[in-house]
């Protein structure tokens, strides 16, 4: 028990000598969390759409403004001929486009039908699906004031009389995130992968350092076992992520207000596990390669599909449906899972066990294989 | 010339002979572009729903078929003397939708019936797809009972132009594609050149009678052939894989990716130049590819998004200009007018690493 003391306390020593290691366990994820919660935000608002009026009445210009002056369209300009829009959409000047036909107001004093052209680039799906969303939805809104209150006045949108027959009307309530913070969802994604990730890259470069200096050597000649060498190495490194995760934790209440509903306790449970899976993955890739270079150019296979596959920036409904199973293979996926339901949801063990356990399970296999794969090769 | 050309050749055959650089070149980007391309997606189909149907009804069993019968949804059963909230919690579904008792009663008397849905918005932009879906879904059903009939004065038609059929990877995978020439050939070029000033052999180059720049071309053009090679490679699956097809004036996209390919080289150059230290150089190289690149240049999240005080950092990204010129000619198809200014922004940035390289190699003699 001394021998394994005595080792952790000259581990401590050597990495607290170590600024370097010190600063990239604070300077990076600091700035990714701020970088990726500031910046990854898919909200759809401020599509340029460009107009033809061809009716040129009251009536046109009443629609084109309730479309231009909501939160998802802005007016991108007037046009006067349909080459001219569809020019100026596929240079990328203009996102969207609304045409509206020369019989649009006698159509609707008549009470005839009447059609608008609506178009949309629709090179980014996200931003289609969700601008189509808003324009019919203000075109039915539109719709249920001239029913209402006939052509004009059309100032009373919202109030919608109720008509003859029932017309279904959803009311929606969003739970857990009113506001529609999307750097909520971004930032407890993007915890789990910081972890997962530098746990994995502090345990192998330090793995590997000892033996690309030759100093394992000497620790083989000490009376201490592999498994001591082992104990020894990932503790400080264990404590150091420890610390990472609460300065990371910090970051997310002060810069982004996430709320902690649940047990703070089960986040940082789960946390630990996640950093121990992580070395786990950083020792066993040590074990694999021969120099620090090698280690971390390994590294370009492994995490990029990591972090792709745990849903934590994108949501894991969104991905093709044979790959959604092979998402459970991947601890970060539990983890996103935990910390977005206990931190936002405020649910409980009660429900996420099965996630825990499985953050265990991952922890114990990797940990053993590389524990393993380290002794067999000093031995 | 002959020297830069020699230059080069050496370069490669070094390059040939390491295995797992070889693979990183070659395996790894094809690899990304695959697996990103297929993962990476907002569009979510399939959303677990949960309906509690409090008045049991024929129309309320009618308007929860409408759910069902969507390919949005995927209707979750749930006990209706459990809270529906906990479906949520429960990580069951990603909403629940509640039909009131009265609800077919009052449907039949003409007094509009609300019915509730609550959304999981953890998740913001899938919640807002949620409920753009339940709308579509409930105002297909407003329209079957004829409620809706006559009211609809105003129609949209909707023309969704460039990917009608709303295909994510058409999106994306010209982005990925981007992020991996963006990655690999700067990783590699900054490796090498970070090798030669860790093990001194940058020495050796400034005792021999080539100049400055013949050294610098000569590596840059090595890696402008990596960087060729993975284009045409991930060009073809990007072409037979996910169905793109060259839209419009092909020139600028040639030309571009000839530009694109000499400031990535040079990226990784001046890099490598500048930390005569392998682990490090690819940590920088990793931070400015990977997280710059698909960070702020609009590659899944749109530009216009991002804080305005982080926004200008977008100009000088690299990837950015050029994930615009491969969108137009793979997409849009606007050809030189759409996006000449990419095209010099991509001349202009390569210039200015091909500068500082230059610079850095300089300096590295003082150092070794």
């Amino acid at each position: 028990m001394t021998r394994l003391v005595a080792l952790i306390h000259k581990e401590f020593t050597q990495i607290r000598r170590d600024r370097r290691l010190a600063i990239s366990l604070i300077v990076p994820p600091t700035l990714q969390l701020l970088l990726f919660g500031f910046a990854l935000d898919a909200t759809v608002s401020h599509l340029r759409m460009g107009v033809i009026d061809w009716s040129q009445t009251p009536e046109s210009r009443e629609l084109i403004s309730t479309l231009t002056e909501s939160k998802s369209f802005q007016l991108g300009g007037y046009y006067s001929s349909t080459a001219d829009l569809s020019k100026a959409i596929s240079r990328g000047k203009l996102d969207a486009g609304i045409v509206v036909p020369y019989q649009f107001a006698r159509d609707l004093r008549r009470g005839t039908p009447v059609d608008v052209q609506l178009l949309i680039n629709a090179a980014n799906a996200n931003t289609a699906t969700i601008a189509q969303g808003y324009a019919e939805g203000v075109i039915q809104s539109y719709n249920q004031a001239l029913r209402t209150d006939g052509i004009r006045p059309l100032v009373r949108m919202v109030a919608g009389r109720p008509s003859e027959r029932g017309v279904v009307r959803t009311v929606t309530a969003f739970l857990y995130n009113p506001g529609l913070v999307n750097a909520w969802f971004i930032v407890t994604g993007t915890f789990g992968v910081l972890l997962i990730l530098n746990g994995s890259l502090v345990a192998s470069t330090a793995m590997i350092k000892e033996r690309e200096r030759g100093t394992v050597e000497q620790l083989l000649m000490t009376p201490a076992s592999t498994t001591d060498i082992v104990v020894a190495k990932i503790t400080p490194l264990f404590v150091l992520l420890v610390m990472m995760s609460l300065l990371a934790l910090v970051i997310m209440r002060l810069f982004f207000a996430v709320p902690v509903r649940g047990s703070m306790l089960l986040v940082l449970l789960s946390a630990a596990l996640c950093i121990l899976c992580g070395i786990g993955i950083g020792t066993l890739v040590a074990t694999f390669t021969k120099s620090a270079q090698q280690s971390q150019l390994t590294a370009f296979f492994i995490n990029p599909p990591m972090a792709t596959l745990s849903g934590a920036l994108t949501p894991v409904e969104a991905m093709p449906s044979w790959m959604q199973p092979i998402t459970w293979l991947d601890p970060i996926r539990h983890f996103g899972i935990i910390a977005r339901a206990t931190l936002l949801k405020g649910s409980g063990i009660g429900v996420l066990w099965p996630n825990f356990l499985a953050l265990i399970g991952f922890t114990l296999v990797t940990l053993s294989l590389s524990i393993w794969r380290f002794r067999k090769q000093l031995g | 010339m002959r020297r830069i050309f020699s230059q080069a050749r050496k370069e490669l055959t070094q390059l040939v002979r390491d295995r797992l650089a070889l693979a990183l070149a070659l395996v790894l980007p094809l690899m990304l572009l695959f697996l990103l391309s297929t993962a990476i997606s907002l569009t979510v189909h399939g959303l677990p729903l949960v309906i509690q149907d409090l008045d049991n009804s024929s129309a309320s069993r009618r308007f929860a078929d409408a759910f069902r019968a969507s390919i949005s949804f995927h209707v979750v059963s749930w006990p209706t003397d459990q809270q529906p909230q906990d479906a949520l919690t429960a990580n069951v579904a990603r909403g629940v939708l509640i039909i009131p008792t009265n609800f077919g009663r009052n449907l039949a008397r003409g007094v509009n019936p609300d019915v509730q849905l609550l959304v999981d918005a953890t998740d913001s932009n899938t919640a807002r797809i949620v409920q753009g879906y339940v709308n579509e879904v409930t105002q297909g059903f407003n329209q079957s009972t004829g409620a809706m009939a006559g009211a609809a004065l105003v129609g949209a038609q909707v023309r969704l132009w460039y990917n009608p059929g709303r295909d994510s990877p058409k999106f994306y995978s010209p982005g990925i594609f981007v992020m991996g020439i963006s990655m690999f050939p700067a990783l590699l070029a900054a490796l090498s050149m970070a090798r030669e000033g860790e093990q001194k052999t940058i020495l050796q180059v400034y005792v021999s009678s080539i100049s400055a720049h013949e050294y610098l071309l000569g590596k840059i053009l090595a890696y402008m052939l990596i960087a060729g090679c993975e284009w045409v490679l991930s060009m073809i699956a990007l072409l037979t894989v996910f169905g793109l097809h060259v839209a419009g004036d092909p020139t600028p996209l040639l030309v571009g990716s000839v530009l694109y390919a000499f400031c990535v080289a040079s990226f990784g150059t001046f890099v490598g130049a500048g930390i005569p230290n392998q682990a490090a150089a690819i940590q920088v190289v990793a931070l400015g590819g990977f997280l710059l690149v698909f960070l702020l240049s609009g590659l899944i999240f749109p530009i216009a998004n991002i804080p305005a005080g982080l926004r200008w950092v977008s100009n000088i990204v690299w990837g950015r200009y050029y994930i615009e010129i491969v969108r137009d000619a793979l997409l849009e198809g606007g050809g030189w007018p759409a996006v000449w200014f990419s095209v010099l922004m991509i001349a202009v940035l390569g210039a200015i690493f091909y500068a500082l390289a230059w610079v850095n190699m300089r300096r590295m003699q003082v150092k070794a």
